[in-house]
């Protein structure tokens, strides 16, 4: 007798979302021994992730869970995402089985794979019903990318520096007295379109003109503000090296929760507003390329993304998640159509196709 | 009667062997090219590196599609172009340049006493002192020191909480292009230390004996015998110090604040950030080339240092 062993080759769209929603409704009853017909469960699952609050939130949220549901171990690769890419590329091109196994990457970074063709088309998750819009990569067919929750590019302040009251516009930062005490990203993401309103531009001119943007910048260059990544910020609000960053509000979070007394506003000329997602390298074996969307599967269950986007302070992609007590209503957490009407949202496929000139004209002002 | 064991003992026995199996590998008539199979590993190491740098020059060949995010069929010159004419790449190859030239300067004029004192004190406490110093460094890597430097050097570091002991406001001592060179400094001291040390050694103690005798003071000595055969040594140590300095990655990104890139953070940005590879490739070749033609110089101008090339043999 042949016993039926189900691979990904023999498994049509049908079959795997019967499957998925049984193993859905499985984990919800908690019955572990409901995998007995799956493929076979690869030893670990790789997910590539950031680190600090960033990992250990996935890990609350999504793979510890996982791992108890599934009895796969899930092993966090914090390579940086742009370090990631290059490798994963490569071994698709090369037909190799790529590094990691799921990819947690900003939006912007996995359109990028996506246009290039390195994705495997996510569509057929079955936890897709239940999300919002927001979870749908904007300009891309079908789904080679899962957002799974947005973030906004707060102005982070200490209080003590703005003994007036928190800051209204980015213009503030213009004041004297901050030369030497701000901070923005290195390649200046999340600036450049405020700083294109505080400039006196539109955001309809995005891509076209941005020249009141890199003129904006230029006079926030006089500031000599300092330039970092994700963890520099924290680092930079708790040594006491800056007064306000223009960063995740996630980060400023962080600071917070480690005793920093730190705020943050969307400004008049509102902030940036921008999306993560995941997303699975081709070349997988296929059982491992089942799992791994188990596991994306997994991480847009209501139940995961409450305790993951807890974790990051950041509203997610399944409706009636309820926001961190110290969230309600802050701007960084946009639930309404009057919170997100103060952000700014520009599609992935804009910021992908001109990204390279924008962090090219922010560096060379910079760096000037 | 039976032959003793130690006449002919078992390890002998397998030398013989290994001796008659390396004759068949390598026959006595290849005797003369045997010095020639013992440069086949480096042979090997550098037709890696050159097989790498046609992969880069293909690279750089070619450009980014940001639409498909791949790389173009074609052969065209425009990333040379474009590395040529955006101010971006001219002000961080100025800058780095500028470093490397002041970098090796300041290290071999800090780097000769401390390499001089090494070699000529009598005392051995104060030379294992000295030793175990220069090498200290080395077991903590180039990232840990730099961030050292941020702990002691910080708005709430060590030095400002001195200064604040007096009196004196914190004051931002890094994040700038001051605190890399000073950083870049301290990483390559240990380097340029243990290039000139051996030059040193080798000039021996009788010549500035021998020049004091003839009435010269120890300044005379110095520049009139010391420094002229301490040439190669400096040479040397210039040349390894002014390379990794114009190359260096972790200094510039760490005690920079991201405000003071080198050409190899802006090669990273290309490969990293941006996925212009070909940029990046463009950007990585004429690093390759500017610090070549500096080493060239260096030697083209004072000779091959300590390689000694050229030399007419005694």
């Amino acid at each position: 007798m042949k016993r039926f062993k189900p691979t990904l080759s023999h498994l049509s769209r049908r079959t795997f979302l019967q499957v998925t929603a049984a193993l859905g409704g499985a984990s919800a009853l908690g019955l572990r021994g409901a995998y007995a017909q799956e493929p076979e469960k690869p030893a670990e699952i790789i997910v590539r992730a950031w680190g600090g609050s960033w990992v250990d939130s996935l890990k609350a949220g999504v793979s510890d869970s996982f791992t108890k549901m599934t009895g796969i171990a899930v092993r966090h690769d914090l390579t940086e995402d742009n370090e990631i890419q290059p490798k994963v590329w490569a071994a698709v091109a090369q037909n190799r089985v790529p590094p990691i196994h799921i990819n947690w990457d900003t939006t912007t970074n996995a359109t990028k794979s996506a246009l290039r063709g390195v994705t495997e088309d996510l569509s057929d998750l079955p936890n897709l019903a239940n999300v919002t819009d927001l979870a749908k990569p904007a300009g891309l067919e079908g789904f080679p990318i899962v957002n799974t929750y947005g973030y906004v590019y707060v102005l982070a302040y200490r209080p003590e520096a703005f003994p007036d009251g928190p800051p209204k516009s980015w213009k503030d930062l213009l004041d004297p007295k901050f030369k030497g005490r701000l901070a923005f990203y290195n390649d200046g993401i999340g600036f450049h379109f405020p700083a294109q309103v505080a400039g006196g531009g539109k955001l309809e001119d995005i891509p076209g003109n941005m020249q009141p943007a890199w003129d904006f910048i230029t006079k926030m260059k006089a500031q000599q503000p300092l330039l970092g990544e994700d963890p520099d910020f924290t680092t930079w609000f708790q040594n006491g090296e800056i007064d306000a960053a223009c960063t995740i509000s996630t980060n400023a979070r962080e600071a917070r929760k480690n005793g920093v007394k730190i705020e943050w506003v969307v400004p008049e000329e509102g902030a940036k507003f921008d999306t993560d997602g995941l997303w699975i390298p081709k070349g997988l074996p296929e059982n491992e390329l089942y799992w791994a969307k188990q596991y994306i599967n997994h991480a847009l269950t209501k139940e995961a993304q409450q305790v993951w986007l807890d974790g990051l302070g950041l509203p997610g992609v399944v409706p009636g998640l309820t926001p961190p007590k110290d969230l309600v209503g802050d701007p960084s957490y946009p639930t309404t159509e009057a919170d997100f009407k103060r952000l700014i949202r520009v599609s992935s496929k804009i910021q992908v196709e001109n990204e390279s000139e924008w962090f090219s004209k922010f560096k060379a002002i910079m760096q000037g | 009667m039976r032959a003793a064991r130690t006449a002919y003992p078992l390890k002998w026995r397998i030398m013989d062997a290994l001796e008659g199996v390396a004759a068949a590998i390598w026959p006595a008539r290849f005797r003369r090219a045997t010095p020639y199979l013992m440069l086949l590993p480096a042979v090997l190491l550098v037709g890696l590196l050159v097989l790498g740098l046609i992969q880069i020059a293909d690279a750089s060949l070619r450009t980014l599609d940001t639409t498909t995010f791949q790389f173009s069929d074609d052969y065209s010159i425009a990333n040379f172009r474009r590395a040529l004419t955006e101010p971006l790449f001219l002000v961080v190859a100025q800058r780095s340049l500028i470093a490397a030239l002041i970098v090796t300067a300041v290290t071999l004029v800090f780097a000769f006493p401390y390499a001089y004192l090494m070699v000529r004190t009598r005392s051995p406490r104060l030379r294992k002192f000295l030793l175990i110093a220069l090498f200290l460094p080395f077991f903590i890597g180039q990232v840990v020191r730099a961030y050292g430097w941020l702990i002691i050097l910080g708005n709430q570091g060590m030095v400002n909480e001195a200064l604040g002991v007096v009196g004196i406001a914190p004051m931002r001592l890094i994040y700038n292009y001051p605190a890399v060179l000073f950083g870049l400094v301290q990483y390559m001291l240990p380097f340029a230390v243990l290039m000139l040390a051996p030059a040193l050694t080798a000039i021996p103690e009788e010549l500035e004996a021998a020049a004091g005798s003839l009435g010269a003071n120890w300044v005379r000595t110095f520049i009139h015998v010391v420094l002229p055969l301490a040439r190669p040594g400096f040479i040397g140590a210039g040349v390894v110090v002014l390379t990794l300095s114009l190359t260096d990655f972790a200094v510039p990104a760490i005690l920079g604040g991201g405000s003071q890139d080198f050409i190899a953070n802006a090669i990273y940005d290309q490969f990293f950030r941006t996925s212009d590879q070909g940029l990046g490739a463009t950007l990585a070749l004429m690093l390759v080339a500017l610090g070549s033609i500096l080493v060239g110089l260096v030697f083209a101008l004072f000779g091959a240092g300590t390689l000694a090339m050229g030399r007419s043999r005694a």
